[in-house]
């Protein structure tokens, strides 16, 4: 019997899932959609190609000038935002990033060290690694050009830097995927996401408070926090390399071996999370059975009654909004919109500025609120039946035409789109003051444009080209690759026109304009739906097979 | 083999003509014609990939055939398509569930889906879960559900409306005897009330004890069609051909006392003897 020892047993699994997944790409071009992928990929991969290159260049240059023109202490300025792309792109553009799922590899068997290094090697094979790489080497090569001798330790460091990085963001998601997947864990993330927006708040009556000594409250806080990020992953990069610059090579060192130490802890954290899963983890929210006498079992609970909108419609928007409530990851989506807020208004706790970064212009807090609330509709609408499944056959099945079960979806997330826009408001008054009516009126109305044209063009994509995801993990890609790049395209168009009108309107003094011009623009858009309604069930027909068979993969 | 149906009044429950579906240059099912009367318990058996789960879905909307006609109750499935669903319940083969919604939740989808008022389809998930007795776990999520549980639930949904036509794709499969038992007993409640069932399953002796009337289908081409007992008759019939064939006298064949089970039926038209010629040594 020919059996392999440990190690061969472990190469050949690596080599094995490598062939698969090698495969599986040759088999998906046999299919015009396989194909079509493979464009958008290739599309997508020279839009980071670029920004990698080109990121590169300019940090490269920047680290350059700051090791030769003898301020090294500003390095930490590239490290920042290279950390900060690095942990965030992933999560906020999960839409570009492939994670496989490899819970099914646990029947095969995998030692735990396979286990872990299968979850670390794939689920790191995403842009954001690709990109803080290249940026990273173009710090080494800035730094190199401008010391020469400082290349070993500029290489040590950025290592150490990448290391930590692409640990900390597999921890994060991890993580962050099991506080998620649980309602108890998923209501005490929010309460702290509650809690630390509420503690934002506090900064505005502060600086009121103290009038004049606000900027001294501002200022020592910076002072306090600025030797704090030096013990952090990007403080601790730079400061690595600003020490040797310095010729401290000690305390370069020591930098470096922090590094490292900070990603061995992190690596007891993934490795804590991982072995739950190898162990078989199971976070279902399945609960234990209760003893019930007979006839007693299950209570009636009539659905929603929407008024104005028949039953099988409101059927459909009671059943995305139970999807929804119950996803974690499109929860986390819904609060973003208020953090990008938060963090524009976190500007000022840093430069004093109470209006933020939004400084000179807060009467646009809430257009810009609104606008990154558009943004979530390439999760809801793009890839609409990706929730769905198998349950996909259902709308097959049943009596209800696709233009019913479509228009269903579409209210459930117009709905959606409709309260965040209201909490956006409510935290533009909150965090900034209350916007204009004639702003509210553009804002409104160029959301209205936008959310038409995303469920018109979402419609088409989600039959065209759909692609199955599970609404209980955390940071998996969330619609195809060719739906991703082309709802980036409508999204740019959509939000660029808007935001195109709303300034021209407002350098001008007539914003009521912009209202104007997002009402005939809703118009044409409204023509464009209504026509996109009408051709919905012979696509769906047309496309039925595919559909099923796409949704309906193991 | 083939052998004509019983007569019955009024259109058929079920009936196709020529029905043909093709995969690039697979033929995954060629001509058939079915023919399947109200009130009928229809067994549709075949080996695997013989194309019982293509014909069931042309005929419940989830394939479009590449030719032929398809008509249930009279009605027309491609001019008619949502008049037909209204009439017809499924269960799939990949069940149609929609994993994050409670078994309750998703009975009640169902149910509104298919036009009952959100009053009458509550009151009949109730009933529904409660006859399939999955009411212990009432907030537990579909996807957390067990295999034999998930089909109950697509039963549940499959009758929801009181559908006149049922299909149903391998029902019993993951089902544990309990429920099985009290999954049978609504089927043959739904029959003795004018409900036609139409039945694919690998299990044999659940389509002999349940259902009246049968079709194999084999390579994608109807092979048998009639009662149980049209069957067994045929397959007799072509044996003793066979044996008369051979040069054996009228005189000398064995006495018919013995009723053919639908599995030696079965086997017998498909062919089902097959030698294991290589062993499999490295087997343990």
């Amino acid at each position: 019997m020919a059996r392999l020892d440990s190690s061969s047993a472990t190469h050949e699994q690596f080599a094995a899932i490598g062939r698969v997944r090698w495969q599986l790409f040759v088999n998906s071009l046999r299919t015009v959609r396989g194909r079509l992928e493979l464009v958008a990929r290739v599309f997508m991969f020279l839009g980071f190609g670029m920004l990698g290159l080109g990121g590169s260049i300019g940090l490269g240059l920047a680290a350059w000038y700051f090791a030769s023109h003898h301020r090294p202490d500003f390095l930490a300025l590239l490290f920042w935002p290279v950390f900060l792309f690095w942990q965030f792109f992933p999560v906020l553009a999960s839409a570009f990033s492939e994670n496989i799922d490899s819970s099914h590899l646990l029947r095969f068997p995998l030692t735990f060290r396979s286990y872990f290094l299968v979850r670390l090697a794939f689920g790191s094979l995403e842009p954001a690694t690709a990109i803080g790489i290249l940026w990273s080497l173009g710090i080494v090569m800035g730094i190199t050009a401008a010391a020469p001798r400082l290349f070993f330790v500029a290489a040590l460091a950025l290592l150490a830097f990448a290391v930590l990085n692409i640990l900390l963001a597999r921890m994060v998601f991890v993580w962050v995927e099991r506080w998620l997947a649980q309602r108890r864990t998923r209501e005490l993330l929010g309460v702290i996401f509650f809690l630390f927006i509420v503690s934002f708040q506090l900064i505005n009556p502060l600086i009121l408070r103290f009038g004049k000594g606000a900027g001294s409250v501002v200022t020592h806080f910076s002072a306090q926090a600025l030797p704090l990020q030096r013990f952090l992953p990007p403080g601790l990069a730079a400061d690595s390399i600003a020490s040797a610059i310095r010729s401290d090579f000690l305390r370069s060192f020591g930098g470096v071996l922090l590094q490292f130490f900070y990603a061995v802890i992190i690596l007891w954290l993934l490795n804590l999370r991982l072995r739950a899963q190898y162990l078989g983890e199971n976070l279902s929210e399945a609960v234990a059975r209760t003893a019930q006498p007979a006839g007693h079992g299950s209570v009636e609970h009539p659905g929603w009654n929407i008024p104005g909108v028949p039953g099988p419609i409101a059927a459909v928007v009671e059943k995305e909004f139970h999807y929804l409530s119950r996803s974690g990851p499109m929860l986390f989506t819904f609060v973003m919109p208020v953090v990008i807020l938060v963090i524009f208004r976190f500007g000022s706790a840093r430069t004093g500025d109470p209006g933020g970064i939004l400084a000179r212009a807060a009467d646009l807090a809430f257009p810009v609120g609104a606008a990154y609330t558009l943004l979530m509709l390439t999760n809801l609408v793009y890839n609409t039946f990706g929730g769905d499944a198998v349950g996909v056959q259902f709308f097959f099945l049943s009596p209800v035409r696709f233009r019913g079960v479509l228009l269903g979806k579409n209210l459930a997330h117009s709905l959606v789109i409709a309260i965040e826009v209201f909490l956006v408001w409510l935290g533009t008054c909150f965090l900034y003051r209350p916007p204009s009516a004639e702003i509210v009126a553009a804002t409104l109305t160029g959301v209205v444009f936008g959310l038409i044209v995303n469920l018109a063009a979402g419609n088409l994509l989600s039959l065209y080209t759909p692609k199955k995801i599970d609404y209980g993990t955390f940071g998996r890609q969330r619609a195809s690759g060719t739906t991703a790049v082309a709802s980036l395209g409508i999204q740019a168009v959509t939000i660029g026109l808007c935001a195109l009108a709303l300034i021209a309107a407002r350098a001008s003094g007539r914003i009521w304009a912009a209202t104007l011009v997002f009402v005939f623009l809703i118009i044409l858009a409204a023509v464009a739906y209504i026509l996109v309604l009408n051709q919905v069930d012979s696509v769906a027909l047309k496309r039925r097979e595919a559909l099923i068979a796409e949704l309906s993969r193991a | 083999m083939s052998s004509a149906s019983a007569s019955f009044a009024g259109p058929p429950a079920i009936a196709t003509e020529h029905l043909t579906r093709r995969f690039g240059d697979l033929t995954a099912v060629q001509d058939v014609n079915l023919r399947v009367a109200p009130g009928q318990f229809f067994g549709f058996l075949g080996p695997n990939g013989a194309g019982k789960s293509t014909t069931i879905k042309m005929l419940t909307g989830l394939l479009a055939p590449s030719s032929g006609r398809m008509q249930i109750l009279g009605s027309d499935f491609t001019e008619n398509p949502v008049e037909v669903k209204r009439q017809i319940g499924v269960v799939p083969e990949g069940m149609a569930l929609f994993g994050r919604l409670t078994g309750s939740e998703y009975l009640n989808f169902v149910g509104r889906m298919y036009g009952l008022d959100r009053f009458t389809a509550a009151k009949r998930s109730a009933e529904l879960l409660e006859f399939m007795q999955l009411t212990d776990q009432p907030k537990s999520l579909v996807t957390d559900y067990s295999h034999g549980m998930q089909k109950k639930l697509a039963l549940a949904a499959a009758v929801i409306h009181g559908p006149k036509v049922l299909f149903l794709d391998e029902p019993f499969e993951g089902v544990d005897a309990v429920a099985s038992n009290t999954l049978k007993a609504m089927l043959q409640s739904m029959i003795a009330r004018g409900a036609t069932i139409f039945l694919t399953s690998h299990v044999l002796e659940i389509v002999e004890r349940l259902c009246s009337h049968v079709a194999i289908i084999h390579r994608g081409q109807l092979v048998a069609q009639g009662s149980l007992e049209e069957l067994r008759a045929g397959v007799e019939a072509q044996s003793a051909t066979a044996l008369l064939a051979s040069g054996v006298t009228s005189g000398d064949l064995p006495p018919s006392g013995e009723k053919l089970t639908l599995e030696q039926i079965f086997l017998r038209i498909v062919g089902g003897t097959r030698r294991v010629d290589q062993e499999l040594s490295w087997l343990g």
